[in-house]
């Protein structure tokens, strides 16, 4: 006889898992067109993208912008971490990984590379950003809402200003770091929230900038 | 030994310095003209300039200047040097910096470690990339054809657009779950 709300003993108790995103997913922004208006507002900005270099992308701004764009993949850096096994080690790596200058960016692409770092790595990475940002300057990048083990890593591409295409490739499993909003505010201190977004995917999209 | 293939084509590994026919098909960057090629057992270090259409398959570390032709550097060539030309195409590996006054070309087999100044350009899927690029040379707002301006323009009508800067001191108003999608 079935019990409602009890647990079935006999099944295999398996671990969340994130929702398999389909390949070249398309999804519509705002954040990230106010983002592109927030760094639109001066003169050959100064970019820099945490993500594996796109080459549409890459167009993308140029042609927009005229920008400098520096390229630092930090998703390569946190997958062979976490190969070795060193995953701990991301918070050390990440204090001397960028080079960039403090105020000397004006807009800075996370995407959702905070998924995939622990809490003190984190930290490390978001006080590193919210010194390189410029006053005025703005700050994009997304959390998951749910904790679960991610198998891939998201490549966002550009399609518009209010388009991304998201593309997939396989990770190293990690449990993914879920942030509270408020949690959020506090690591990147000097820099304030201009914009949050909930999607669907139960992702929050974040618009920084530095007043 | 400098005898012309007309059947040959840039890219393709040779083994030794020779005057190769013109490329017909590729990249508008590409020119009709005589194009030098260094052959993969060849290394250089030092100064390497030319004013023809170059392709390097081996490997060339030091300063490389082309200043008005094109540099290719085939799927054999190892660079670690200052680049200039007018435009390059990487399909090899390059460590250094590259300066185009036209555009640069990344391959998906090419790799690219350094920094590179042009006004345009294009990274393949699967190429390596680190580094910054810097395309404050290309054209800017103003530079923008009508069609584009009547996109900014468009733009600029969306409430969204007039997005400023947050005021120091202001309350932090997030809209988590406000807006889903």
């Amino acid at each position: 006889m079935l019990k409602w709300g009890s647990r079935r003993a006999d099944g295999p108790q398996v671990a969340p898992a994130a929702p398999s995103a389909p390949a070249d997913a398309i999804v519509t922004t705002k954040v990230f067109q106010h983002f592109l208006t927030a760094v639109g507002h001066q003169p050959s900005p100064t970019l820099l993208d945490l993500g594996a270099v796109v080459g549409s992308n890459v167009s993308f701004f140029g042609e927009r912008f005229a920008c400098k764009l520096h390229v630092e993949d930090l998703y390569s850096d946190i997958e062979a971490h976490a190969q070795r096994g060193e995953r701990a080690a991301m918070a050390k790596f990440l204090a001397t990984r960028l080079t960039q200058a403090p105020d000397s960016i004006d807009g800075v692409l996370c995407w959702d590379v905070f998924d995939f770092l622990d809490r003190a790595a984190g930290l490390v990475l978001a006080a590193r950003l919210a010194g390189m940002v410029r006053k005025g300057g703005a700050l994009y990048a997304s959390f998951g809402t749910t904790a679960v083990e991610l198998k891939h890593y998201t490549k966002t591409v550009v399609v518009a200003e209010d388009t991304l295409k998201y593309r997939v490739s396989p990770a190293t499993l990690t449990p993914r770091t879920v942030l509270l909003t408020r949690d959020i505010i506090k690591m990147f201190d000097g820099l304030i929230v201009a914009e949050q977004v909930l999607l669907k995917s139960s992702t929050r999209e974040t618009l920084f900038r530095r007043p | 030994m400098f005898k012309r293939d007309e059947a040959v084509k840039p890219g393709v590994p040779t083994d030794g310095p020779r005057a190769e026919a013109p490329r017909s098909s590729g990249s508008d960057m590409v020119n009709i003209g005589t194009i030098g090629t260094i052959g993969k057992s060849v290394v250089i270090k030092g100064e390497l300039s030319a004013s023809e259409d170059l392709t390097i398959e081996g490997t060339v570390e030091g300063k490389i200047e082309l200043r008005q032709n094109v540099l290719t550097i085939g799927a054999n060539g190892k660079i670690k040097a200052s680049v200039f030309a007018k435009a390059v195409i990487v399909q090899g590996e390059v460590h250094g910096n590259i300066t185009a006054t036209e555009k640069v070309d990344i391959r998906d087999a090419g790799s690219f470690d350094g920094d590179l100044a042009s006004p345009r350009v294009a990274i393949a899927d699967g190429a390596h990339f680190r580094g910054s690029i810097d395309m404050q040379g290309a054209s800017k707002p103003a530079d923008a054809k009508p069609g584009d301006a009547a996109k900014a323009a468009a733009d600029a009508a969306k409430p969204a657009a007039a997005l400023p800067a947050p005021a120091p001191g202001a309350p932090v108003a997030p809209a988590a779950g406000s807006i889903p999608r």
